[in-house]
Formats: structure tokens, C-alpha cells, sequence
């Protein structure tokens, strides 16, 4: 990685802004500092550029253009001229006391080795799929408490559920987002021995994501069942023994088990392949599937559904990134992940991403589904009403992360795939990419109708060391998978799970 | 005034005067021999003395002060004008208000009129309390650094060109080393460069600027081109983005004879490129001294530094071998006093 080949380039490109500011006909301020900051964004996320470098060079950038600015005549269109008092406060400098360190935090893709993982906490992990309905009745309020899997590991017990509430003026719906409704309180879930435990909302009470339903205090490891019962009914008792003895510590790196039959549900097939993407393709990839999945306004259409001016901005700098990633020595340019890019930009109709190597027909077959799904005339008539499949299959290590996951869910609103990630997730890297660098992973899912799905972060629970996560499918299902095929790509391998699916739906 | 290849880079130079607002009159700034003197404070360091003991601190004393704190602040390459097209305008009006500004910015704050609670934890009392005063630390030495710019860059254009000769000498030995503040010094000033070597090739060849690549070349050390005297430091060239490196005309490194870099165009049309290769060097000892476009030449090297009269390393043409020649300075053209003006 060239380092101070990605400084230079951001410095070089901050002295092509200013002089386009100079230009007669600039444009005040603002708008050539996005280029400085898209690309600065990417450096940081690759780990060529420290963001403390990044943002010292864009303020660089606006002083300089600022100062320019004093005595100008106020632009027309924005009325904008600088005063002296505000130069003073703008942009403020980074503080910089001392040099800094050689490394830093901040290799979202670099493919940094993370530290050592922390047995005790792989010891307690567990986890179980539970794939069972809990009815309920409090007051005015009935429904389904529809438990999907229960995970255990070193931060706490939590069960991974679905909601389905009904009140007077609401039909059931699975997945209904009234937390407030949700009578926690009135459950009460007894171990093996006797002990009580309480359910809670985890996510800070997060009012879009009821399906994280912690455990309170954590029950030992060495317990064997739940019961779960709501008030006046009868308690289903979850059995938490992992069937076949997997989940537990030191079970093998593959493990797949499905709901439904948790007894004698089929194992799931896992296949792991090298993929050896440097750490610029793997952001290109990012940056792709962002494209393809970013728009949940344009649910059928897509990016191509989007006003002519949402896409242009969408793709404004790729050109830009794929220089610095090569100047950065990241990017190899010989990489065919460049022109696929370009190429998907323009199936999207995304005019002005700059990328300079030709499009190419080479586009990975998810991609593809996806374009296809969007290109489509008529939406695909949905033949799927709300439920759930309750998982639990650990995918092998990438990248040092571990994937679990825990429940595939359909709504009204769409479906999702909830998932645990362990391991040193990287920093948050705030920028105008709109990257999930909390979750550097590429998930798809190809269901038994051949079709895919892209699998992107929509709620996300950071904990120590791991985060539960639930990724928002595009498209959502259209009919009860029999099986679906996960492929989890990271920058080292790409892991390939096949999991059978019993589909539950609450009455 | 003339020198031989060893001279100072300032050396091309003549002094410039400024009149700055100073007490109740205005005093003269004077910049000669690569130094900033004050001919109306006889003894600066003794009015120090008396402002440490409760005086006012004169403004030409601040100036001088503030020429020292930045005299080695990168920075100063990246905000301060590329080129005399390039006009960075402030007034001593701009500085006093700004000053005013910082002086009302230090009072008030997040603090100010915040509800206290009836028995605040001490601890977190406390500990907001550093917050505050770190915070307020931070952003007073953001605004003092600013205030400073203001006023040097209220000196004019002729100390605005100094001040970045001197912040290029003084890294232009020191690529492979950070700053004080731990920036990559040799990405700085491969940056410098391009902005100021691009609006030249501009007016030398009718370019698009942006169709200039640079590079830094190694310093070419002792006796070279353009050298000042201080042992090489070597490295490698080339630290822009890849596919720079030039394969036009290149200087040798060879006993008796020292590379000044390279300059080639290639393509055409929109893939047209010049790219120019450079010592850090070229930025005090050509650029900073006025002699980057001499006589339609691009000056990439001083032979023999001196005001008037210096004898420089130039280009006719891209791809095209250098010729030494002499160069005489006058009076710039109608409408630019501050730039130097050379012919050939």
C-alpha cells in the first residue's frame, strides 16, 4: 500500500479544485470540495489515509479557496461572499500536537489482520434455531411472539423473534413495527432449574427493529431449555441444546443447522472459495452493490427509477476513486473490477462516473439478477404472505469476522436476514459514500427459484466485538423459499452456504 | 549582486518594503536577504520584555512573530497564491477585524447561559471543565494560526511569494522526513509544485493545466542544478500518480554533471500530458523568485543565482535541451509592481 502515493493524489487533487475555483466562471465554495471528499472517504476506508490527513487537506482546500473569496462579489446564485470573521471559523483546522503514529485505525478494507480472538467469549457462544410461536394475550393487545433462534455468546442472550400483534384497530402483521405494544413485561421465561429471566427490547428500544429481544440476567451455558410463557397460557419450552452438538465452543468452523426441525433439520452445505480481492476492488464492490441496492424509495426500479439528477450525484467521482485507489497502489489497473463498475453505472443510467476503461459483459451473475429484476416491465407478482425461518449456522471466518445467521423474515415491508457479526469490526468511517464499514462484507442470497438477493445493513446493534445486524433484501422474497444459498464475500474468500428453509406464519 | 550555484535561494530576490498600520502610524515591514526586519523597533526583543510586563505588543513586532511561527508551516503551500495571476487580497482592515472577531470569539461559549444544574456532580464537573478548556485551547490556536495568515498575507504579494520561497527551502532537503505536525513533507510539495508549475506551463505552452503532471526529481545536491549547498537526499522521483514519469529529455546523473529533472509532452488532443519532473528546489530558487517563465522559456534551474543579473537552465520546448542563459531583471509590467519581471 503507497501511502504517500494516496496523500499526493488528494493533494493533487485539491490543486486541480482550486484551480478550478480560480476559473472566471467557478463556482463558490462548496461544490469541488466533494471531490476531495469522496475520494478522501475512499482512501480512509482502503487505510491508504489516515482521516485526520484527509480532513487536514479539505480544510487546507477551503481555506485556500475562502480566502480568495474576501473581497469577491457575492455569487449570484448564492448570494455567498466570505467574511473575515467567518474565514476565521470555518472549516476548522484539524488539531494536530504532535506527529502522529505510523499506524492507525481505519482499515476498513485494508485486510488488516485483526488481534486475537477472545476464547472465553468464543467458549460461550451458542447458538440455536428455534423456529416457534409463543400466543399472547395482554389487555386489548393478542398476537405471536415467533422465536426464531436463541444466541448466546460473551456479551449476553438474546432470542432473534418476530412480532405479530393485534389489537382492536390493528390486524396481525408480522413484523409490525409497534414495540410499545409488546407486552415484554408480562412473559415470563424459566431454565431448567428453576431460575427467571426477563425479556427486553435491546437495541435502545429502537422503534424500527423489534426483533432483538435480550435476555436478562444471561442463563449459564450449561442450561438446557427455556420456557417461554405468556400470561395465562401455557409455556413452549425452547430447547437449547445445539442439535448435533454444534454451536458450542469448538465445534467445527462450518456449521449450519435450520429451523423447523431443529432436531433433524438438514445440515447446511458450505463451500469456501479464495477470491484474493486487493483491498481497492473490494471497496469498488462495496460501491457497487450500494449502487444496486441503495434506493429503497425506488423498491421495483431501482437506481433507474430515480430523477436524472439523484443518479448523476450517486456516481460523481468514481473516475476519481479508481485513480486514487490506483495511485494508492490498491488497485491494481489491470483489476477487471473497474469496468464492471462502469459497466453497471451505465445499465443504471448513471451519466458521469468518470471510470475510463471501457464497460465489459463480465458482471457477476448476482449483479445480473439484480439488473434483471430492475429492468423487468411488470413487478413480479408477490406470492408470499408474512413469515419467518428460523437459522442458526455459523459461516467460516473472513476476514477475520464471523457470520452468523440467525432468521430470514418476510413482511409487508419487505424481507430480511438477520445476522450476528463477531469479531474486530472497523471504526465507523463517516463520509459521503454511505458505506457500511461496520459490516465489510458482500451478502447475497439466491433463492430455489434461481433469483438473488442483495443482503444490505439496514439495523445494526454494535456490541463488544460484535454486532447484531439485520440486512434489508433487494428484492424482497416473492415466494417461500425452499432453500436458499448465502454467498458471503470477503476480501480474502467467499463462502457459499446452502440452508434449507421451513417457513412458519403466524395465524 | 550576483552567486555562484551554492548561494541562498533567495538570492534572485530584491528586498521588499511594506507599510504596515503600527500604533498611532504606520510602519515599514522591510524583507531583505531572506530575513524580515522591523526598521522602526530598534530592539524588538526588549519591547517583548515590556509587553511581558503589561505593554501592548506593536503590530510590526506580532508580524515579525508570526513570520518565524510560519516561516516552516506547510500550509503556507497549500492556501498561499500559485502564481501572479493568483491574487490573494487582504487589507489591514480584514486583519483588524478578524482580530476583533477572535477577541469577541474567546468570550461567551457553550457555557455561557447554560441552565447549571442545583448540586452538579463534581466529578463531572470536572471533567467538563478540561473538555472546555481543551476546547477552547484548540480553537484559540486555530484562530491565532489564522490571524497570523491574515496578516502576513496583508503584507502583500512580494512577501506572500517570500514567505513561500522560505517554506520550500526549508523542506525542499527534508522530503523523506514529516513536519513537525507529522505531514508527509514530500506530498506537500509535489502538490506545490503541480499548482504552481501548471498555470506556468499554461502561459508557457497554451496548456490546459490540467493536462500537467509533475513529479518531484531528486534534488541533483552539491553543485547541481539549482542546488543550495546541502547534501542530497535522494529518494526516488516520481511520488505523483503512476504513469508519470516523463521519458523526455533527462539530465544524468553523472560525475561533472547533475540532473535538473525532465520535461516531455506526450499524446494529443484530450490524452495530451506534459509531464514535468522537478526538484523540490525549483519552488524557492525559479518559482519564488520570478524566473519560472523567462523570455518564453520555462527556467527549471538557477545557474548562478543574483539580482539583477542571474544566468539560469531553460527550456525552449518540451523534449528540448536546455540552454543557459542570462537573465536580467526590471520593473515588472504596467498593472504588476509586486512581481519581478526578468528577460532574457
Amino acid at each position: 500500500m503507497d501511502r504517500e502515493g494516496a496523500e499526493t493524489y488528494l493533494r493533487l487533487l485539491a490543486e486541480a479544485a482550486m484551480r478550478g475555483s480560480l476559473a472566471p466562471a467557478a463556482e463558490p465554495l462548496v461544490p469541488n470540495a466533494s471531490r476531495i471528499m469522496v475520494v478522501g472517504h475512499a482512501l480512509t476506508a482502503v487505510g491508504a489515509l489516515d482521516p485526520v490527513t484527509a480532513e487536514e487537506i479539505l480544510t487546507d482546500f477551503r481555506l485556500a479557496v475562502s480566502v480568495r473569496q474576501l473581497h469577491r462579489e457575492p455569487d449570484p446564485g448564492s448570494g455567498q461572499t466570505v467574511a473575515v470573521a467567518r474565514w476565521l471559523s470555518q472549516g476548522r483546522a484539524v488539531p494536530r500536537g504532535k506527529p502522529r503514529p505510523a499506524q492507525f485505525s481505519g482499515a476498513q478494507f485494508s485486510g488488516a489482520e485483526p488481534s486475537g480472538d477472545d476464547a472465553d467469549q468464543d467458549r460461550a457462544d451458542r447458538f440455536v434455531p428455534v423456529g416457534l410461536t409463543v400466543p399472547f394475550r395482554a389487555g386489548a393487545i393478542s398476537g405471536e411472539l415467533c422465536l426464531m433462534s436463541f444466541a448466546q455468546t460473551g456479551t449476553g442472550a438474546r432470542f432473534i423473534a418476530a412480532w405479530a400483534v393485534r389489537t382492536p384497530s390493528l390486524e396481525a402483521q408480522l413484523g409490525l413495527q409497534h414495540p410499545g405494544l409488546i407486552p415484554f413485561d408480562e412473559f415470563t421465561v424459566t431454565d431448567d432449574r428453576g431460575a427467571r429471566y426477563q425479556l427486553d427490547h435491546t437495541p435502545g428500544r429502537d422503534l424500527e427493529w423489534p426483533n432483538l429481544i435480550s435476555l436478562r440476567p444471561a442463563p449459564p451455558e450449561s442450561i438446557r431449555w427455556l420456557d417461554v410463557a405468556a400470561p395465562y397460557r401455557q409455556a413452549i419450552r425452547v430447547d437449547l441444546r445445539p442439535p448435533g452438538g454444534y454451536g458450542g465452543a469448538g465445534s467445527p468452523p462450518v456449521r449450519g443447522v435450520t429451523g423447523g426441525s431443529p432436531r433433524g433439520g438438514d445440515a447446511a452445505q458450505v463451500s469456501v472459495s479464495d477470491t484474493k480481492l486487493s483491498p481497492g476492488e473490494h471497496l469498488l464492490v462495496m460501491l457497487a452493490e450500494r449502487l444496486l441496492t441503495g434506493t429503497p424509495e425506488f423498491p421495483r426500479g431501482g437506481l433507474l427509477a430515480a430523477p436524472a439528477g439523484s443518479r448523476r450525484a450517486v456516481a460523481a467521482g468514481f473516475g476519481d476513486i479508481v485513480a486514487a485507489l490506483e495511485a494508492a497502489g490498491v488497485l491494481s489497473p489491470l483489476s477487471p473490477v473497474p469496468a464492471r463498475l462502469a459497466t453497471l453505472c451505465a445499465s443504471l443510467g448513471l451519466d458521469g462516473h468518470g471510470i475510463a476503461v471501457p464497460p465489459t459483459l463480465d458482471l457477476p451473475e448476482p449483479w445480473l439478477s439484480l439488473l434483471a429484476h430492475y429492468q423487468r416491465r411488470k413487478p413480479e407478482p408477490t406470492q408470499m404472505r408474512a413469515g419467518y425461518a428460523a437459522l442458526a449456522a455459523t459461516l467460516p471466518e473472513l476476514d477475520g469476522l464471523r457470520l452468523t445467521l440467525l432468521g430470514l423474515q418476510h413482511t409487508q415491508r419487505g424481507s430480511a436476514l438477520h445476522v450476528l457479526v463477531q469479531g474486530r469490526t472497523p471504526e465507523p468511517c463517516p463520509g459521503p459514500l454511505d458505506l457500511d464499514v461496520n459490516f465489510p462484507l458482500s451478502v447475497w442470497l439466491r433463492d430455489s427459484g434461481g433469483r438473488w438477493h442483495a443482503a444490505r445493513p439496514d439495523r445494526c446493534y454494535q456490541g463488544d466485538r460484535e454486532s447484531a445486524i439485520r440486512l434489508r433484501l433487494v428484492p424482497p422474497l416473492t415466494r417461500p423459499a425452499e432453500w436458499v444459498e448465502v454467498l458471503a464475500g470477503g476480501r480474502s474468500a467467499e463462502v457459499r452456504a446452502t440452508l434449507p428453509l421451513l417457513w412458519r406464519y403466524p395465524s | 549582486m550576483t552567486g555562484g550555484p551554492n548561494e541562498a535561494w533567495f538570492t534572485s530576490l530584491p528586498p521588499c518594503e511594506a507599510l504596515v498600520p503600527c500604533g498611532q502610524g504606520r510602519h515599514a515591514v522591510r524583507w531583505e536577504a531572506g530575513e524580515l526586519r522591523l526598521p522602526n523597533h530598534a530592539d524588538p526583543e526588549a519591547e517583548l520584555v515590556l509587553v511581558a510586563l503589561g505593554g501592548e505588543k506593536a503590530r510590526c513586532v506580532e508580524i515579525a512573530e508570526a513570520w518565524g511561527r510560519h516561516a516552516a508551516d506547510l500550509t503556507v503551500l497549500s492556501v498561499w497564491p500559485r502564481g501572479p495571476a493568483d491574487e490573494v487580497a487582504v487589507s489591514w482592515d480584514d486583519v483588524g477585524e478578524a482580530a476583533q472577531a477572535m477577541r469577541g470569539g474567546g468570550r461567551g461559549g457553550p457555557w455561557q447561559g447554560a441552565p447549571r444544574l442545583a448540586s452538579p456532580p463534581r466529578a463531572a464537573m470536572a471533567r467538563a471543565a478540561i473538555r472546555h478548556r481543551q476546547h477552547q485551547q484548540e480553537a484559540g490556536q486555530d484562530s491565532q494560526r489564522r490571524l497570523d495568515m491574515l496578516s502576513l498575507l496583508a503584507l502583500g504579494t512580494e512577501f506572500q511569494v517570500r514567505l513561500s520561497g522560505q517554506v520550500a527551502a526549508a523542506y525542499a532537503d527534508r522530503l523523506d522526513e514529516p513536519d513537525e505536525y507529522g505531514r508527509n513533507v514530500r506530498s506537500v510539495m509535489t502538490a506545490a509544485l503541480d499548482g504552481r508549475l501548471a498555470p506556468v506551463a499554461e502561459r508557457w505552452l497554451g496548456l490546459d493545466p490540467d493536462q500537467v503532471e509533475v513529479s518531484l526529481h531528486p534534488d541533483p545536491g552539491p553543485g547541481g542544478y539549482g542546488g543550495a549547498g546541502r547534501p542530497s537526499q535522494g529518494g526516488s522521483g516520481g511520488m505523483g500518480p503512476p504513469g508519470k514519469e516523463g521519458g523526455g529529455f533527462r539530465g544524468v546523473v553523472s560525475p561533472g554533471r547533475h540532473s535538473w529533472g525532465s520535461v516531455e509532452l506526450t499524446g494529443r488532443g484530450e490524452q495530451r500530458r506534459l509531464r514535468v519532473s522537478l526538484p523540490a528546489w525549483w519552488l524557492a530558487r525559479v518559482w519564488a523568485c520570478g524566473l519560472a517563465l523567462t523570455g518564453r522559456h520555462l527556467v527549471v534551474a538557477v545557474e548562478r543565482a543574483g539580482w539583477p543579473d542571474a544566468r539560469v537552465l531553460a527550456l525552449r520546448a518540451p523534449g528540448a535541451e536546455p540552454v543557459s542563459l542570462s537573465a536580467h531583471a526590471s520593473d515588472g509590467p504596467p498593472g504588476t509592481p509586486d512581481a519581478p519581471h526578468w528577460e532574457i
